[in-house]
């Protein structure tokens, strides 16, 4: 299978090359979502640790997220202001997970309490667990 | 001033009718309903970077965390997948359409994107009823919550995308569009595929981790 790259062939009135082989890239994205799939599924059946697993998912979410923002949003064939208006987001997105990130790294306790619980406002300590409550469904198969 | 005002001479200092400084565009080298999209994609872009950021650090700090097969039927969800990537294609199909003129080709294409969009939502809303049969509300715990918001807003975003394509498929029949001015379908076009591409991260994120 070539890359969608190969397939270019129009061009705008300034010369760039405008067009391309949306067939193949829709090729690309259904292979790519199968293997996804089949990537989830092995990893969980085969019990992969989790970077392998989640880095293989990953890699396949964002290989075809990169390949509808650049072929499908025209993304490849735009200017320079276009380019720069959305570039700067993944280093946004970046910044967010960077502030948040500590509260989950210097987690003494759990940052989650189970829905209901009821805490003291002074001292933040649990009053009512709700833990045992919330997890009775959970014993029918929702794997808590 | 007044030596200024002297040294002024209009015949040498005035601009002339079609001076340079007047044709120059103040605003971006891009057409301006283009630009105003992909802004309003980057906000887009962060608004749902902030969702799944949530879930992230709340599924981190979470002590134990369900296995999201065990819950979510991950294979309709798949078919659903091929169902929105394939919308996306006939989307591309639709604009390429527009911008060749082929005012009967892009009406065509539009439709098939309204429908499989359309077959989007139903399959969601079909999972919802379900999840709601098995008692699965976003009350229960910290899990569905987080599935509800994430999925729910990206399924509001597809109806507004319905309903957008819609309105171009309108206007399209109206014959507003030609092959030199159809920004309109691109615009519709470049939120599709963005609602696309979040469902793409979103359902690895969501169904698969």
């Amino acid at each position: 299978m070539s890359h969608p790259d190969h397939a270019v062939a129009g061009h705008d009135e300034h010369g760039g090359a405008t067009h391309f082989s949306e067939n193949k890239v829709l090729i690309y994205l259904v292979v790519l979502t199968a293997l996804e799939v089949g990537w989830g599924l092995a990893g969980k059946s085969f019990g992969w640790n989790r970077p392998m697993l989640w880095g293989g998912l990953l890699f396949f979410a964002f290989y075809k997220g990169w390949l509808i923002a650049v072929y499908f949003m025209h993304l490849k064939f735009e200017g320079w202001v276009v380019k720069s208006l959305i570039l700067p987001t993944p280093f946004l997105v970046l910044v967010i997970f960077g502030y948040v990130m500590p509260d989950v790294a210097d987690k003494q306790t759990n940052l989650i309490h189970p829905v209901g619980s009821k805490l003291d406002p002074k001292t933040g300590l649990v009053v009512e667990d709700m833990h045992e409550h919330w997890h009775k469904p959970a014993a029918d198969g929702a794997g808590h | 001033m007044s030596h200024a005002l002297a040294a002024y001479d209009p015949a040498v200092d005035a601009p002339a009718p079609h001076h340079p400084i007047y044709d120059y565009d103040s605003g971006p080298p891009v057409e301006r309903q283009k630009f105003a999209i992909w802004l309003f994609l980057a906000t887009e872009i962060m608004f749902f970077s902030g969702l799944i950021g949530a879930y992230i650090v709340l599924r981190s700090a979470a002590a134990n965390w369900p296995d999201p097969s065990e819950r979510l039927a991950v294979d309709i969800t798949a078919a659903n997948t091929f169902i929105l990537i394939m919308s996306s294609w006939t989307m591309v199909k639709a604009v390429f359409a527009a911008k060749k003129g082929e005012q009967g080709k892009t009406a065509r294409w539009l439709l098939a994107t309204i429908l499989i969009g359309s077959a989007f939502v139903g399959v969601q809303v079909y999972e919802y009823i379900e999840l709601y049969h098995h008692g699965a509300l976003p009350h229960v715990d910290i899990f569905w919550s987080t599935f509800y918001a994430m999925t729910g807003f990206h399924g509001t975003h597809v109806v507004v995308g319905v309903i957008w394509n819609i309105w171009v498929l309108q206007r399209v029949l109206r014959g507003k569009y030609t092959a030199k001015n159809n920004i309109g379908v691109e615009l519709a076009g470049l939120y599709w595929h963005f609602v696309d591409l979040v469902w793409v991260l979103l359902f690895t994120i969501v169904y698969l981790f």
